[in-house]
This record gives structure tokens, C-alpha cells and sequence, in this order.
């Protein structure tokens, strides 16, 4: 299969556009490595063999019978940045900004060592940490619990301030997989539960998939949110079964998908047709093992609320885990709610009669080992951290660890994140300059990049950002606000008629990209960077250094390049963005702050920025 | 300039059509002079302005619930698989038969529906009652993706294909738009807008979203342009041309979204932003002089984009169109639960948003020339789970406008029942008539020719008749 160059391919060319390549397609040794592993590279060495050999390089297919590459992944060929832009850009992979003193660190560690030591920093404040301490787990006049305003402030301070900056980052991704929505989740307290919900997010980053997955299932908000909280058993007398939402969604977004996958991601076929991995007999069947569970009210204490006679039970309720056991729910039965029919589901049968916590911990164990888990999740991790298109290798590295972090455990989730970073295909600084590298960043990390790297901080204490989802006039995307359980895009999203498309690329960012959402997002960061308007009266950012070597418009837009994009501006764009900034005078320290308000909006505006390469 | 073939309606096509609309200037109102001499054997723009409008009930609309059996036997049939034991007062997820009495419609002498079934509305669409009995509205019974007419037998058995990732929200809200499951290339939606761009003086407001993205007005062409409920958003700095009190930070700002590195995703980033500055004051400025004095009342997001769609119909001088299709949506439909309450408040602001927009075409003067559909991912199960229904598959919608042939049935109406042939397991219907022939009665009426429909409804020529006969012949 021959490869292309992407250079024709700018803006909207489509006769004559080069034959798109495809993903699976392999280079039998890519031109600068040495003794690695045999390399499937994928676009990379795509495009490098064709600057190399002058449009059409070769690429020869894998070979029929080839073993696949498992077990413990090749040890990183990048130790340690080799310059700041390279530090800076690592930083932006694995966390969500840079700073100087930050490049430092990771340049005089290495890449391994300084994650090995951000990863084991203890947290500084949970949501509960912040209900607790801003008053928003009192019963009063407030109503606190029965308004999402606060979880959005709660997640903005989480995501914008205090330090294990690298779980969080984490956490993100994985609450846009593991998705649970404020707008989905109708319960007193509904605020505390999101915000419990994110911290098993973070308790478990870089813990255990199987356990994360189990205090998932049990958890309140996700009760709530796909309907396990609450759900019988059949009852033959009226005809109801048994709520199919979380058992649907368990398999298809939350493990396997829904065709089968090899190790690198790609599909398994059988006579050249993908193959499902479960049927709608497989949803009902374990739609069963979730019944029966409902919130623990276990040392819940009531209060009469402010005005009335409602009585609010303790928010402590939405933290712990859901229980079958019926004697400890708010109204206490003394029967069993959990079906006690045989369950079977993906060729295991959990026999009749199994009690919910058996059923439970044979249900889980058993999707937890089925083996697209690994290639299904780890893909869409990489997708969220490092690029739209890894190359099938790289999702069978990563994929590797996810089975086995060597050490025999399976589901590591901090291997799998440190193997997301320190692989070759993230690290090497050829893909700066690959066109198909890298991903749009999505609103969210933007936006939380400006607040980290200019230490954005909170008037009040309360973070009082509130949901930024809004296309017109917002980020369209706000954190923990999905419109539905498929988070704001799809992993698998493309746009059409596109570039994109024609190169056989994902972009599941550009799923919120059209002619609204993109002005909306200049208006709100017009606001943002200089924090006017009611949505950020609570906070306000530090641009101290900058003001400082603002009268130097060259030093201010090299310092900008390296903190916001890792050098990645091109010279153009970087002169553009010079010029404005010398066309403000500078009379004081007011001017020096708009010269580097400019310098900020149009750095973040531009398509060097906005594509995180 | 012959914009015959649509090959010709290229990105680079459109880019320059744009940047000729910019060098005009987008102060006032005007027409491009870009003559459509369109391939008459493929599309008619006959008739004058045309517009198809699909609203998308994300979530997978409980049809159960939406046109509920009134009558006696069939009324305790469902109250029974419903959990209300057959009881009149319901119960369970059943509504209670006295609940419909006053949005029962009437079924015309010459049609009998299956088991003598007597349809009523849900309760809180007493307005498509009224259109109905006025003869706007068709409802249109057991229809759902299908590759090909199938019986029971032939889906249980597999001798023919049912359309892949069935009961999948994400997949079946694909294959509704556009036949295919997630990763679709193109909906029917835009390839209907592919056929009637060179119709349109300005074709890039041929496909019109006033929801989100979805492939549905995707064509293999046409791309669609997206407003929001108050217009197009304008980049607030450029319209002002001033950045933080600067000029020149305003004009960097434009050169800067203009420009591309390298880089795949940002030749396209740019495509966006570039149809975002070039048509947003214009849009605006149409929108500004086109009067709607409907109400669509307030805190009903369908309305605000009916809303917007109205005047942007009123506006049609102004943008240069003949043939349009618009996307508008409302979500929260997946009932698993809370379905009695919830599922009831989501009609009545589809009622609401419906009848609205009704009456707005009639003000506007285009009640015959402008069609309104439902769609959504599925339909969902008969039978309960204790509170709600799950995902489905062939559902029931409805069909409103002036030139629509309504106050009667148009598809097979189902049995009321967990276990007959028309059923696949718990309720949920197997599609009587398909997608692809209710996508090809409204592309027929749009203007899409004969010979054209099979590239709008892929599967079209499977089934009988591409023309469901609900819309009047013009």
C-alpha cells in the first residue's frame, strides 16, 4: 500500500487528493530506529517515508503468521526531554499545563522518575474535602442539596487548583469514559454524589480497573444515572423484567464495545464481517446480576429542612457504596429485591439462587478478563491523553500492560497511564511535524490550561465558575455534564465531507466543532484571559511574569509558545501574534497587561495551539 | 457558472463562493449571482420554496406511550402488559384510559386498523389532536430501520439482514439518519440537500442544524451550517474589531483563525472557523429583518429552535434559498425509568413546540411548503421494567405541515402484545414499513426524482412503493 504525503492535502483539496492511508497499514522498519521491536508505525513513519523517498513510500504488509508483540513493552528509547519544548510538551500529555519550574524538573529527572513521583503525591482535597469546608453539605435555606451549581465549582477548584494534577488529569479522562452525568442524575444532593462520584474516579486512577469498575456499579450517582439503583427482579405476575440500562452500557461502553477487538484495537473479523461481542440476550441476561441494590442509609441522619417538613437526609449518604442488603435502605424491607433466577450472559452462567454479592463479584471478574477489555479501553485512554490515531502498535503496547504490568497484574491503571506517556509514538519529536499526530484539544483542557498555567485563583474560596457547556456563548463542554452517558463526543467520531475524513483519520473532538460552537469559544476565552464577566467574578489570574517581560514582545510570545503549545507555533503565526502585542504602547503596567492578554487569546486561538501535536 | 454536478460543489467550491459573499460585503440583504443551472433530471425545485424539518427525539421515544390503544379490548391489553393489570385506572407504566379521552382520534370509515384498535394521542398532545382532526398531522405506525421487508421468522432465523447494532442509541440514531451504523459517511437528510443545492443562489444554507452535530444533514457534498437558538454566533472581537481596546489585535485575531499549519485537523478547525466568520452577519442580518409573532414561549428548547428555524423560512429571500432541510432535537428520551411523568412532560413540550411552528408557517405564509417529521434512535419495549421501558426498535411518528395528507393512518398498526409476529421479545416492534420508504415519500415531495431516491434511501428498492402516500400530490 502506498503512502502519501500529507502537504496536498490542505485545505480542501478532493480531486486529486492523494489515496488516504490506512491505519493497519505497516512499515517493515521504520528508517531511524535501531534494534527496537519491529515497529507497526502507522501514519508516522508513513510520513516520514515519504519525505524520505520523495511521494510514495514503500510500506510492506504485515506478514501472514508474524507473532504478535505482547508482555512487558520495550523500555522508553527517551529518557529525558532533550529540550524544553520537549519537556513542555510532555507536561501538556500527562497533566494539564506547564510552568517553568515544572520543565525543570521533569528535564533533570526523566520522564519516568518525575512521573513516578508526581503520580505518588498524596491529594490535598477531595469534592467531600470541599463540600465540607465551603458549607455546602449544610441543610438550610440554601438547598444545597438540591441544586448542581456547587459540583460545578467543586470540579472547576479540583481541576484548576491543588496538586495531584496528574490524577486528576487522569480522572478527567476516565470520567469521559466511565461517563456520569450532573444532568442525569436526579437524587437528593445531587451535587455530593457527582462529587463522590469524582473522587472514586481519582481514588482509583492509578489503582485497580476491577476495583474501580465494582465501586462504579455500586456507586450512587451511577445508580441513579443508568437506573441500577432501585431495579427488581422479574416478576412474572405483571410481565416487568428487570431494567436493561446499566447492563447495556456496562458492555458497550464501559469494557468491551461492541465488536470484537484484537490486542492492537483493530476488529477481529470472520469471513470479512466484524464480529459482536454480545447479543440482546447477553444484555438481559446480565441486566439480572444488577437488581435488587439500592442507597445504603446505614448512620444517615435526617434534618428538617429550612421551610418545611421534608425531612434531608446526611449527603454522606450519596458517598457510600449502594447495598442490596434491604434492612439498611431508608425504608427498610426484609425482603430480597435481587433476582435469584440463573443469569447468563457472554458464555458464563452464574447458577440460580447466587446472592447479589456473589453474582456481582462473578459478573464483574468475568467481564473484567474478557479480552477486548484491554484494546477497547486503553485506545480511547490514549485517545484522551495523547492522539486521535494511534497506531495499532501503539494500542497493543499500552493494551499489553493493561493485561499484564509486569508484575502479573492485570489492570494496572498507573501502568497503563505511565505506558499512554512514555511510549515512543507520544515521546518522539517527530510527531510535531506529522500531520495525522496528535489530537484538538477539547474546551475543557483549554480552558483549565489557562487557570494552571497563570495560577488562576479563587476570590471567595468558592470557585464559582458555574457549567461552561453552553455552544454559544461557552466552552461547550463543561467537566462531569455530558449531555448523555456518550460523553460530548464519540471515540469513533469524524467529521464529514472533511480532510479528516478523506485521510481516514478520527477526531472524535470535532464532534462539538461547528460554525457556533467555535465563536463561542473565542468569546468565552476573551473573557476568560482577562476574567470579565459574571461566569469568572470569583477568580482571577496571575500574569506577573509575563507583565514583567512584556515590554519584550519577543520574549513574551517565546515565553507564551513554550508554556501554551511547546514551541509548536509556526513562525507566521508567532509573528502575527509579535505584531499585535508591539501595537499596544506601553505607558504602564495596564498596557503590559493587555500586550499580554493579546499575546494569550491569540496564542489560544490559533491552530498551533488548538492542536496538541 | 454551471453548478450542475455536484462533484463540482467542492469544499474549494464553497471556500470561494464564501470569499466572493465576504468581498461583497455582509451588511445587507443580496443574492449572489450564482445561476443554478441544477441537472433537472435528478431534483425539482418545482413549486417554489420547500422545506423538510426532522425533529430528533434522542433517547429512543416510548411510542407505547405516545399513541396509546383507547379502545376497550385493546386499551386493557395494554394496561395488562403495561402493569396496570389490565385495570382502566392503569398502573405500572400504563396510562389511564380516562386520561386519554380528550386526544382519542378518530379513524377514518375507510381505514381499520388492526384488532379495531382506536388510537389516542398521550394525553399531553391535545394540540396534535387538533392537527390531526384538522388534517396537518399523519402519524405513521410501526416504522423502524430495515434493510429489507422481514418477517419474525426471517429476523429470528437471520435469512435477512436486520440492520446491524440494533437496540445501540448511538448506532441506531446513525442508521435512522443515514442507513448505516456509527461512522456513516452521509445522512438522507444531506444528500436530499446534495440534490437540491444547485437550486439554491446561496447553497451553503441548503442543510440547516439548529441542534448539534449529526450525520443526518451531512451529504456527500453538502455540509450543514449550524446556528443556535439565537441566530448565528458571532466572533464578539471581530465584530467589534476591537481585541482588549486593540485593532490590530482584533485584525490578527481574524488572520489567525483563518490560518492552518500543516496539519490535518487544522485544515479543518479552519473550514469551520472560516463558514463561522463569513456567514455569520450575514445570516444575522437576515434573521433581523424577518418578523415571527408566534409565540414560542419560553424554557422549551425545541421551541427556541423552531423558533429560530421560522424566521431563518422567513428570511429564505434574504439567504438565497429555494429547497431546505433543517435539524432540530430534543433529548431525555431514554425512560428507563420515571417514564410516567417525565415521558409525559417531554410530549407536551413536543406538542407544544410542534404546534408552534405550525402556526408560524401559517403566519409566514409557507404552511404547504414546509414538512415537519419526527424520528429517534428506537422505540422501546412494551413491557416494563418496574418504571420505564427499554430500548425497542420500530416505533410510531408523525408528519406536519399543509401539504400533508392527515387525520388518518398511514403503516400497520401492532398488535397490542409481548408475543406476536410482529413482535421481536418484550414489545418491541419489528418495523412494518422502513426508514428508507419514509425518507423517500418526504424526498419525493422535496423534489428528489424517481430515478434519484436510491441515493437518498439506500434500500429503497427493496420495498414496494417508495411513496407511503401521507403527503398530498402537488
Amino acid at each position: 500500500m502506498q503512502s502519501k504525503t500529507f502537504s496536498e492535502t490542505l485545505v480542501g483539496s478532493d480531486s486529486g487528493l492523494p489515496e488516504p492511508l490506512n491505519n493497519e497499514a505497516v512499515d517493515a522498519g521504520s528508517p531511524d530506529t535501531g534494534p527496537a521491536l519491529p515497529r507497526m508505525a502507522g501514519i508516522g513513519a508513513a510520513a516520514l517515508a515519504t519525505a524520505a523517498c520523495g511521494g510514495g513510500g514503500e510500506q510492506t504488509p504485515p506478514t501472514a503468521g508474524a507473532p504478535p508483540v505482547v508482555g512487558a513493552p520495550p523500555a522508553p528509547e527517551v529518557l529525558a526531554p532533550q529540550n524544553d519544548a520537549e519537556a513542555s510538551r510532555f507536561l501538556l500529555q500527562a497533566g494539564f499545563a506547564s510552568s517553568a519550574p515544572a520543565i525543570a524538573q521533569v528535564s533533570d529527572q526523566g520522564y519516568e522518575a518525575w512521573l513516578d513521583s508526581q503520580m505518588s503525591v498524596p491529594s490535598d482535597g477531595t469534592a467531600y474535602d470541599f463540600f465540607e469546608s465551603r458549607g455546602y453539605n449544610e441543610v438550610d435555606s440554601n438547598r444545597y442539596y438540591n441544586i448542581t451549581r456547587v459540583a460545578d465549582y467543586m470540579v472547576w477548584s479540583q481541576l484548576m487548583s491543588g496538586n495531584n494534577s496528574l490524577r486528576k488529569r487522569f480522572a478527567l479522562a476516565l470520567s469521559e469514559f466511565f461517563v456520569v452525568s450532573l444532568n442525569g442524575i436526579n437524587q437528593v444532593w445531587r451535587s455530593q454524589a457527582i462529587g463522590a462520584y469524582w473522587d472514586l474516579l481519582n481514588q482509583h486512577a492509578f489503582g485497580n480497573f476491577r476495583d474501580l469498575i465494582e465501586d462504579i456499579t455500586l456507586n450512587p450517582a451511577m445508580g441513579t444515572f443508568l437506573n441500577t439503583r432501585g431495579n427488581q427482579k422479574a416478576d412474572p405476575s405483571t410481565g416487568r423484567v428487570p431494567d436493561e440500562n446499566y447492563g447495556r452500557e456496562i458492555m458497550q461502553l464501559y469494557s468491551i464495545g461492541l465488536f470484537e477487538l484484537q490486542l492492537d484495537g483493530t476488529q477481529r473479523l470472520s469471513g470479512g464481517e466484524p464480529i459482536e461481542t454480545y447479543t440482546n440476550e447477553d444484555v438481559t441476561g446480565i441486566a439480572k446480576v444488577f437488581t435488587g441494590y439500592d442507597f445504603d442509609y446505614t448512620d444517615i441522619g435526617f434534618t428538617t429542612e429550612v421551610g418545611g417538613t421534608r425531612q434531608i437526609p446526611d449527603a454522606e449518604y450519596a458517598f457510600k457504596p449502594m447495598t442490596a442488603d434491604a434492612s439498611r435502605w431508608r425504608f427498610p424491607r426484609n425482603q430480597d429485591f435481587h433476582s435469584s433466577e440463573e443469569k447468563s450472559f457472554l458464555g458464563l452462567t452464574i447458577p440460580a439462587g447466587t446472592n447479589a454479592s456473589d453474582s456481582l463479584t462473578l459478573a464483574l471478574d468475568h467481564v473484567f478478563n474478557h479480552a477486548n477489555v484491554a484494546p477497547f479501553f486503553s485506545k480511547q485512554m490514549i485517545q484522551r491523553l495523547v492522539t486521535s490515531n494511534p497506531s495499532p502498535a501503539y494500542v497493543q503496547r499500552v493494551a499489553s500492560v493493561f493485561e499484564n504490568n509486569g508484575s502479573g497484574t492485570r489492570g494496572d491503571l498507573g501502568a497503563v497511564y505511565k505506558a499512554i506517556l512514555l511510549d515512543d509514538e507520544a515521546l518522539d519529536p517527530s510527531g510535531v511535524t506529522n500531520p495525522g499526530f496528535g489530537k484538538l484539544r477539547e474546551p475543557i483542557l483549554r480552558f483549565v490550561q489557562l487557570g494552571r498555567t497563570f495560577g488562576m485563583r479563587s476570590i471567595s474560596g468558592n470557585w464559582a465558575i458555574p457549567d461552561l457547556a453552553d455552544t454559544a456563548s461557552e466552552l461547550g463542554q463543561s467537566p462531569l455534564r455530558s449531555p448523555s452517558v456518550f460523553n460530548f463526543f464519540r471515540p469513533t467520531y469524524f467529521p464529514t465531507n472533511s480532510v479528516t475524513s478523506d485521510n481516514n483519520l478520527l477526531a472524535p473532538e470535532f464532534q462539538i466543532v461547528d460554525e457556533t460552537s467555535v465563536a463561542g469559544y473565542i468569546n468565552l476565552m476573551e473573557r476568560a484571559v482577562n476574567t470579565t464577566t459574571f461566569n469568572f467574578s470569583d477568580v482571577e489570574l496571575d500574569y506577573s511574569e509575563e507583565v514583567a517581560i512584556a515590554d519584550d514582545s519577543l520574549a513574551l510570545v517565546d515565553r507564551l509558545d513554550l508554556l501554551l503549545t511547546a514551541d509548536q507555533l509556526s513562525a507566521d503565526v508567532r509573528n502575527t501574534i509579535q505584531s499585535a502585542i508591539d501595537s499596544v504602547a506601553i505607558g504602564n503596567d495596564d498596557d503590559r497587561l493587555r500586550r499580554v492578554h493579546i499575546g494569550v487569546l491569540l496564542t489560544m486561538a490559533s491552530t498551533d495551539y488548538l492542536i496538541q501535536k | 457558472m454551471f453548478i450542475g454536478k455536484n462533484s463540482e460543489l467542492s469544499r474549494r467550491a464553497f471556500l470561494r463562493r464564501s470569499s466572493q459573499l465576504a468581498a461583497m460585503g455582509a451588511a445587507s440583504s443580496y443574492a449572489m449571482g450564482l445561476a443554478g443551472i441544477g441537472e433537472a433530471a435528478a431534483f425539482s425545485s418545482a413549486g417554489g420554496y420547500k422545506a423538510l424539518v426532522c425533529i430528533f427525539l434522542y433517547g429512543g421515544n416510548d411510542h407505547g406511550n405516545t399513541l396509546i390503544p383507547f379502545d376497550a379490548d385493546n386499551y386493557a391489553s395494554y394496561s395488562s402488559i403495561r402493569g396496570g393489570g389490565g385495570a382502566q385506572e392503569g398502573g405500572g407504566i400504563a396510562l389511564s384510559r380516562a386520561s386519554l379521552a380528550n386526544t382519542v382520534l378518530t379513524t377514518p370509515q375507510d381505514q381499520a386498523l388492526t384488532d379495531g384498535i382506536t388510537y389516542a394521542l398521550a394525553p399531553t398532545m391535545a394540540r396534535m389532536k387538533s392537527r390531526f382532526d384538522q388534517g396537518s398531522l399523519a402519524p405513521l405506525l410501526n416504522v423502524g430501520p430495515l434493510v429489507a421487508p422481514m418477517t419474525r421468522a426471517q429476523f429470528d432465523n437471520g435469512s435477512v439482514p436486520a440492520p446491524p447494532k440494533l437496540f445501540s442509541h448511538n448506532d441506531q440514531q446513525s442508521t435512522w439518519q443515514s442507513s448505516q451504523p456509527e461512522g456513516a459517511l452521509s445522512g438522507w437528510g444531506g444528500r436530499m440537500a446534495d440534490l437540491a443545492q444547485s437550486s439554491n443562489t446561496n447553497s451553503m444554507f441548503t442543510a440547516i442544524n439548529a441542534s448539534g452535530n449529526a450525520v443526518f444533514l451531512s451529504g456527500e457534498e453538502a455540509l450543514p451550517y449550524r446556528v443556535s437558538p439565537s441566530g448565528a454566533t458571532l466572533v464578539r472581537p471581530l465584530d467589534r474589531n476591537r481585541l482588549y481596546n486593540s485593532s490590530d489585535a482584533a485584525s490578527a485575531l481574524d488572520t489567525i483563525m483563518r490560518s492552518a499549519s500543516g496539519h490535518v485537523f487544522a485544515a479543518d478547525f479552519v473550514d469551520v472557523n472560516n463558514r463561522s466568520l463569513e456567514f455569520g452577519a450575514f445570516i444575522n442580518d437576515a434573521l433581523d429583518n424577518s418578523t415571527v409573532n408566534t409565540d414560542f414561549g419560553s424554557e422549551n428548547a425545541l421551541a427556541a429552535q423552531l423558533r429560530t428555524v421560522a424566521q431563518l423560512i422567513g428570511a429564505r429571500g434574504s439567504v438565497g434559498v429555494t429547497r431546505q432541510v433543517f435539524l432540530v432535537g430534543m433529548g431525555g428520551f431514554d425512560n428507563h425509568d420515571g417514564l410516567i411523568g417525565q415521558h409525559e412532560g417531554l410530549l407536551s413540550q413536543l406538542d407544544f413546540a410542534m404546534d408552534a411552528f405550525y402556526q408560524a408557517t401559517q403566519e409566514l405564509g409557507v404552511a404547504d411548503q414546509v414538512t415537519t417529521f419526527t424520528a429517534s434512535d428506537f422505540g422501546r419495549t412494551l413491557a416494563s421494567n418496574g418504571d420505564g421501558s427499554d430500548h425497542g426498535w420500530g416505533g410510531h411518528h408523525f408528519i406536519l405541515g399543509g401539504a400533508v395528507n392527515g387525520g388518518r393512518f398511514y403503516g400497520r398498526a401492532p398488535h397490542v402484545s409481548v408475543d406476536t409476529a410482529d413482535q421481536v421479545g418484550r414489545g418491541r416492534l419489528l418495523p412494518d414499513t422502513s426508514v428508507d420508504e419514509y425518507s423517500s415519500t418526504l424526498a419525493q415531495w422535496f423534489g428528489v426524482s424517481q430515478s434519484e431516491l436510491p441515493s437518498v434511501s439506500p434500500n429503497i428498492g427493496r420495498f414496494a412503493s417508495p411513496d407511503l402516500g401521507f403527503m398530498q400530490p402537488s
